[in-house]
C-alpha cells in the first residue's frame, strides 16, 4: 500500500515536469500566434490606421470595401486572382515534374548518380528567394540570357518575348523563378516517400512479369498517393504565401498589378499606406483560405496512415 | 534475354539520363550565370550573344578591376559598408533562432512524448493548431505587438517572433516517442534530475533530428525578408535579404554589382550546404517522422 502511494506521487511529480517543459512553448504560441490572430480579426473590424491614436469599430465595412472597391488600384479581388493564378500555375507542374524526376532518380543504379542528381537539384533551394529573384530578373531582361535561349529553342531570331513587360509573361516569369527554386526540394520529398516503399513489392512485381510502366501506374503511384496528396498541399500552401519573388520583381521595376499577390497587397496596404484595419481584413481572408487547405492537408495525412504495405 | 530487349532498355536509360542532365542544366545555369556575371559590367551581361567567359578587355580597362563589382556590393548604396554588418546580423538572427527553436521544441516535444499529465492532448493540439496560422496573416498584429513591447528596431525584435516553431515541436515529439524509456528510468535511478536528464541524455541522443531542425530554422530566417522589412528600419539592423533588396532597388541597372552582391550573400549558405548536405536532404524527414 505504502509503495503504491509513493509511485503515485512520483508520477505526479513527473507529470508536473512534463507540463513545465511544455510551458515555454505554450506561452510563446499564446503570445505570438493566438493573440495576434485574434488581434488581426478585431483590428479587421476597425478603421485603425498606422498614424492617429483613435479608431472606431466599423463592423464588416473593411471586408465590404475590399470585395467591392479598388483599394487605390490594387484590389483584393485582383490579388486573389494573382495569387490563384500563381499558385495553380506553379504547384501543379512542380508536383508533377518533381514526381517524375524522383521516379527517374530512384531508377538509377549507381548510388553516386543518385547523390549527384539529388545534390544538384537541391542547390537552388539553398539560395535565398531574394537572390533567386534577382538572378532571374536580370536574365529576363530584353537582351538577357533567357530571350537568347528562347530564340534559340523556338528557332526565332532577335525576338523579345517580353518576360517582364507583358502581363501574362510576367506571371509566368515569377512562376519560373519559384519553380526553379523549389523543384529540387519537392523532388527530395518524393524520393523520401519512394524510399519508404519496401523493395520486396517491386521484386514481386518483376517476378510476376510486370513492365516498368505498368509497375509505376499500378504499384508506385497508388502506394505514393498519400505522399502525393501531402506534397501537393504543402506546395500549394507555400505558393499561397509567396512574397519575396514578386516583391523583388516590383522593386526591380516591373508592373505590380499582375503579380500583386495577397501577401504583397497586405504589406503595401498595411505597412506602406498604413491602413491597418483594411490590411488585417486581407490577412483574415488569407488565413481562412490557408485554413481550408491546411484542413485538407491533415485529412490527406490521416488518409496516409491507412495505407499498409 | 534477347538483344532487342537489352537495346530497348539501354535506349530508355539514355533518354532518362538526357532528361535528368537537361534538368541539371536548367537548375545550374542561373547559378553559373550569377557567378560569371558578378565579374562583368552591364554591357557584357546584356551582350548578344552572351559570352560565358568574362572578356580580357574588360579586366584591363583602367576604370574597372577584377573586383570592382564586389567592392561596390560591399560598399552598399551610400558607401557606408554595411554589407558585413548585414551579414553578421543575418548570422546572429539565423543562428539564435536555430538554437532556440531546437532547444524549446525539444523540451516541449520531450514533455509531450514522455510524460503523462492532465491536458497533454489539449496542449499538443493547441500547439499543432498554430501551424494553421501563417506568419503572413499575423504580421500586422505582430508589428503592433512589437511596437508595444518596444522590440521594434532591435535584434531581439527580429528573433523573438521566430524563436519557436510548432513544426519543430511536432518533429521532436514524433522522434522522442520512440526514445527508449528504460534509458530515462535508469538515469532517474542514478539520481539525475528531470531537467538534467533532458539536457544530458535526451538532447545528446537526438542529434540527427536536431541537425535537421536547426538547419531548417536557420534557412527560414536566412531567407526571411518580410519580417525584417517591418521590424528593422535602422540601417545597422538590416539583414542580408533586406540589404540585397535595398541594393537592388537602388542599383536596378548595375547588374554586375547586383550579381556580385547576390553571390557574396550566398557563400555562407553554400558552405553550410556542402558540409552538411546530409541534413539538408534529410529535411524531408517529415515523412519518416509521420510514422513514429
Amino acid at each position: 500500500m505504502k509503495s503504491k502511494v509513493k509511485t503515485y506521487s512520483i508520477e505526479r511529480k513527473q507529470a508536473r515536469y512534463g507540463f513545465a517543459f511544455t510551458l515555454p512553448c505554450l506561452l510563446f504560441f499564446g503570445f505570438f500566434s493566438f493573440y495576434p490572430i485574434i488581434n488581426a480579426f478585431i483590428t479587421s473590424l476597425t478603421n485603425r490606421k498606422a498614424v492617429g491614436k483613435t479608431w472606431n469599430f466599423v463592423g464588416f465595412d473593411n471586408y465590404a470595401y475590399l470585395f467591392t472597391q479598388s483599394n487605390g488600384g490594387f484590389s483584393l479581388l485582383n490579388s486573389l486572382k494573382a495569387t490563384g493564378l500563381f499558385t495553380l500555375g506553379c504547384f501543379i507542374p512542380m508536383v508533377v515534374i518533381a514526381l517524375l524526376l524522383s521516379v527517374l532518380i530512384m531508377q538509377l543504379r549507381k548510388p553516386w548518380q543518385k547523390k549527384f542528381f539529388e545534390l544538384s537539384y537541391y542547390i537552388p533551394a539553398v539560395l535565398s528567394s531574394v537572390v533567386a529573384a534577382t538572378i532571374w530578373r536580370i536574365m529576363f531582361q530584353p537582351t538577357g540570357l533567357i530571350n537568347q535561349l528562347s530564340n534559340w529553342v523556338m528557332f526565332t531570331s532577335g525576338r523579345d518575348y517580353k518576360w517582364l513587360t507583358d502581363n501574362g509573361m510576367l506571371v509566368a516569369s515569377t512562376i519560373i523563378v519559384y519553380f526553379w527554386k523549389y523543384i529540387g526540394y519537392f523532388t527530395i520529398l518524393f524520393i523520401t516517400g519512394l524510399a519508404s516503399i519496401p523493395p520486396t513489392i517491386y521484386e514481386a512485381a518483376i517476378v510476376d512479369g510486370s513492365s516498368r510502366w505498368h509497375t509505376f501506374w499500378k504499384i508506385t503511384l497508388p502506394l505514393l498517393k498519400p505522399t502525393v496528396m501531402l506534397v501537393s498541399i504543402m506546395a500549394m500552401l507555400q505558393c499561397l504565401k509567396t512574397f519575396s519573388t514578386q516583391y523583388m520583381f516590383v522593386i526591380g521595376g516591373t508592373a505590380r498589378k499582375p503579380i500583386d499577390v495577397i501577401t504583397m497587397n497586405i504589406f503595401y496596404t498595411g505597412i506602406t499606406n498604413g491602413y491597418l484595419g483594411r490590411a488585417s481584413a486581407m490577412s483574415i481572408v488569407l488565413f481562412v483560405i490557408m485554413l481550408v487547405f491546411t484542413y485538407l492537408q491533415f485529412a490527406a495525412q490521416k488518409g496516409g496512415e491507412d495505407v499498409e504495405y | 534475354m534477347n538483344n532487342a530487349y537489352v537495346g530497348k532498355v539501354r535506349a530508355g536509360e539514355v533518354i532518362v539520363h538526357i532528361l535528368l542532365v537537361l534538368i541539371v542544366a536548367f537548375v545550374i545555369l542561373p547559378i553559373l550565370f550569377m557567378l560569371v556575371a558578378s565579374f562583368m559590367d552591364s554591357r557584357q551581361i546584356m551582350a548578344m550573344p552572351f559570352n560565358w567567359i568574362p572578356s580580357k578587355s574588360y579586366f584591363s580597362s583602367s576604370s574597372r578591376t577584377f573586383l570592382t563589382n564586389f567592392v561596390k556590393a560591399i560598399r552598399g548604396n551610400n558607401d557606408n559598408n554595411i554589407f558585413f554588418r548585414a551579414l553578421i546580423n543575418s548570422l546572429i538572427v539565423s543562428i539564435t533562432c536555430a538554437a532556440t527553436t531546437v532547444f524549446f521544441s525539444a523540451l516541449c516535444g520531450y514533455g509531450l512524448a514522455k510524460f503523462r499529465f492532465k491536458g497533454r492532448t489539449f496542449v499538443f493540439m493547441a500547439i499543432m493548431s498554430t501551424m494553421m496560422i501563417p506568419f503572413e496573416a499575423i504580421m500586422i498584429p505582430l508589428y503592433m505587438v512589437s511596437k508595444m513591447l518596444g522590440i521594434m528596431n532591435t535584434l531581439p525584435g527580429l528573433i523573438i517572433p521566430f524563436a519557436i516553431s510548432a513544426f519543430g515541436v511536432f518533429q521532436m515529439r514524433q522522434y522522442l516517442l520512440t526514445f527508449p524509456s528504460e534509458f530515462l528510468d535508469a538515469s532517474r535511478v542514478d539520481g539525475l534530475g528531470e531537467f538534467n536528464i533532458f539536457l544530458r541524455i535526451v538532447l545528446p541522443n537526438s542529434t540527427p533530428v536536431i541537425a535537421t531542425l536547426g538547419i531548417l530554422s536557420f534557412r527560414n530566417q536566412w531567407d526571411n525578408l518580410l519580417w525584417p522589412m517591418l521590424c528593422a528600419q535602422a540601417e545597422k539592423l538590416k539583414t542580408l535579404p533586406l540589404y540585397i533588396s535595398g541594393f537592388a532597388q537602388e542599383k536596378q541597372t548595375d547588374e554586375g554589382a547586383l550579381m556580385a552582391c547576390a553571390f557574396l550573400a550566398s557563400i555562407p549558405m553554400f558552405i553550410l550546404f556542402f558540409t552538411l548536405s546530409k541534413y539538408f536532404l534529410g529535411g524531408a524527414a517529415v515523412f519518416e517522422s509521420r510514422k513514429g
